[in-house]
């Protein structure tokens, strides 16, 4: 038995997140929570104990926040990809090995005079057929997608280490590196903030006024709204936080492009209805008529997709391609993290991309603010580790339905 | 096979809207269904009962699709139609709500009831079918009106996830998804089993709107009480084979249970 008050109040956290942005609650909470220790919270200590004579504010400069997004991008790319696949209930562990093939394919074709436009487009090819042959693997031959994707991961690394015999290679294409480079003018950069920001206002009220049409229970205007402030308060905070330093950075607009493109893909087509109702009860899906097998198929392709794109991203922001940075690294680990961190279920039909990007940024966060302090390798490990099983247990807490715990 | 024509209250039976004649279905050695005629008409709820292997779930499953009849034909309203897929079957109007519901709990209850039938919203033809975006709140209307026409009063909103709802609620939701479906016969297995007294009731009361609503009902089920509280009909097999298709209010709940566990012939003795 729960004690009244705690029943009641996990009640009421429960409620806040099935709306709209309730379900960022957690990740935003955990976000906050770290900006505000890296930010502030370290800074006054270190002040406080005379370890340092100034309150330096490092962690939350312009310039640091401008490194921060960059930093997460690629995390993001692929957490944004194996959000797709776990929105099935499936994993996939080859999205970082797959970005590694397809940075070092990129790498020789620029180098061998290919035009860098198409060298990302045949990237980007050779991503989703790589996807997709795991995919069909886990839809038709019936092997668990871990397996799969582990002789993938596998697999892919040492296809990467073939086409990349050095293990290094300097990527000088201007065209690729014009992704990382390119910077979107202050003034354009905040048209387009407010531009979003009025989007979404004119989207939220419109569903408002075609529900009162169709007579279906209204969202109180009060939580409107507070979503539409909130978003239109953050899109601009973020582009002038950006702006105070250089100016907002293409990749990031590509990043929230294909972001926006992926999540209204899986959250308002039929196509990631079905994502959903596969994650959720694959045979109902397969008795209401879905294809369930060419939906996986899809799916890790999309993943593919994602994974060759973030293998551009990284190549263009390095400005060179080599093993330990994707294969070899732990960009694997931080993708899924970010994907979980971002309170995606790992046993599918629940999350949002949206979430997978707050996710990078939480795991982005903390390497670059223990980078900042000084901290060990070994200590950032430990660390992340730690914020991993809490968000989760966040996650799992807010979601344990009160009427089932009876 | 001459149990039917025994039955008490066959000439006065309405016209049939499904039937299917003479259905076979062997399993590798095991002959499941051996020549079963099954019945129904609009208006009415045909009770299918018989003991555990007497071929009822194999019948439904053949009716809906599910499984390929061996030999057999079936008709509607007297034009013989072929029944090979799930896909034949929702073609023809032919519904099933199975044991385990299959709602996904991770979705609200509108989009449970649009499920493989998402309404997407006109002026979007220059893109694939699955890529046009949703009318979310098109389908949440169509939700509140299927959910209305079966009175489920105790469910608050169309917008709740599935998960959460009790089972009287979910079993009626599956019902609302197999009538939301162009329909004219709902086949329901054993929706009340695992029920409470309260929810059954609310189960059954959504059966009887159905009825109301001419919809040709099967109801499949081992709970006496629930049949000869909402059936008008029952067909009773055993041994993949017809014993007999009663008028439920010219029958008694023990002479089913009689011919569902030994048949006709051991009631003629016991009558003798």
């Amino acid at each position: 038995m729960q004690p009244e008050a705690g029943a009641s109040a996990a009640g009421r956290f429960a409620a806040m997140r099935e709306t709209r942005l309730g379900t960022f609650l957690p990740v935003m909470l955990a976000l906050a929570a770290i900006w505000t220790w890296f930010g502030l919270g370290l800074p006054l200590y270190e002040m406080a104990t005379g370890r340092s004579d100034s309150f330096s504010a490092i962690f939350l400069s312009p310039r640091n926040i401008y490194n921060l997004f960059m930093q997460s991008a690629v995390i993001a790319t692929l957490a944004v990809g194996i959000t797709i696949v776990l929105l099935l209930g499936e994993i996939d562990l080859s999205a970082a090995a797959t970005a590694g093939v397809c940075a070092a394919l990129l790498g020789v074709l620029v180098l061998a005079g290919v035009p860098g436009w198409l060298a990302c487009l045949i990237v980007m090819a050779v991503g989703i057929v790589m996807g997709s042959v795991q995919g069909m693997l886990v839809a038709y031959v019936g092997i668990p997608s871990f397996v799969v994707t582990l002789a993938g991961l596998l697999g892919y690394q040492g296809l990467m280490q073939k086409i990349l015999p050095t293990g290094n290679l300097n990527v000088g294409d201007p065209f690729v590196r014009a992704v990382a480079r390119v910077l979107v003018p202050d003034y354009w950069g905040l048209a387009l903030a407010v531009a979003c920001a009025a989007l979404f206002g004119f989207a939220s009220f419109r569903k408002q006024s075609r529900r009162r049409k169709l007579g279906l229970e209204l969202e109180s205007s009060s939580a409107l709204w507070g979503q539409v402030l909130a978003f239109g308060a953050v899109v601009i905070a973020v582009v002038l936080t950006l702006n105070a330093y250089r100016s907002l950075p293409l990749l990031l607009v590509l990043l929230v492009g294909i972001t926006a493109l992926m999540g209204w893909i899986s959250t308002s087509t039929p196509f990631g209805r079905s994502l959903m109702a596969v994650g959720g009860n694959a045979e109902s899906a397969r008795r209401m008529g879905f294809p369930v097998s060419r939906i996986r198929v899809a799916a890790f392709g999309i993943v593919g997709l994602m994974a060759a794109i973030g293998g551009i991203f990284g190549a263009s922001r390095y400005g060179s391609v080599s093993y330990t940075a994707f294969a070899g690294g732990s960009l694997l680990l931080e993708a899924i993290g970010a994907a979980v961190i971002g309170g995606t279920s790992l046993f599918g039909g629940r999350g949002s991309v949206w979430n997978a990007i707050l996710g990078a940024l939480v795991i982005g966060s903390l390497g670059n603010g223990l980078d900042l302090t000084g901290a060990s390798a070994a200590d950032k490990l430990m660390v992340s580790g730690a914020i991993l099983v809490l968000a989760v247990a966040i996650d799992a807490m807010s979601r344990a339905d009160p009427g089932r715990e009876r | 096979m001459n149990g039917h024509q025994e039955s008490a209250g066959r000439q006065a039976a309405p016209p049939a809207h499904l039937r299917a004649t003479g259905i076979h279905k062997r399993f590798g050695g095991v002959h499941a269904l051996r020549g079963v005629d099954f019945e129904v008409a609009r208006g009415e709820v045909m009770a299918l009962v018989g003991d555990n292997g007497a071929g009822k779930s194999t019948l439904m499953k053949v009716i809906a699709g599910a499984h390929t009849a061996d030999e057999g034909a079936f008709s509607i309203d007297g034009a013989p139609v072929a029944i090979s897929s799930p896909n034949d079957a929702s073609r023809l109007g032919i519904q099933v709500v199975y044991q385990d519901l299959a709602l996904c709990e991770n979705l609200d209850v509108a989009a449970n009831l649009s499920l493989g039938s998402e309404v997407v919203r006109p002026g979007w033809e220059f893109l694939p079918r699955l890529l046009r975006p949703l009318d979310d709140l098109r389908m949440e209307a169509m939700a509140r009106e299927a959910i209305d026409r079966l009175e489920v009063r105790t469910l608050q909103s169309v917008r709740a996830k599935t998960g959460g709802l009790s089972g009287g609620q979910r079993q009626a939701i599956a019902i609302a998804r197999a009538v939301g479906a162009e329909c004219s016969v709902v086949m329901l297995d054993e929706p009340t089993a695992a029920l409470g007294v309260a929810q059954t009731e609310q189960v059954l009361d959504a059966v009887r709107k159905l009825r109301e609503s001419n919809h040709a009902v099967v109801y499949i089920s081992h709970n006496m009480r629930d049949i000869f509280e909402i059936s008008d009909r029952i067909c009773i097999l055993r041994h993949g084979g017809n014993v007999a298709t009663w008028r439920t209010e010219e029958t008694t709940p023990d002479d089913v249970v009689v011919a569902m566990t030994r048949g006709l012939d051991a009631e003629r003795d016991r009558a003798a």
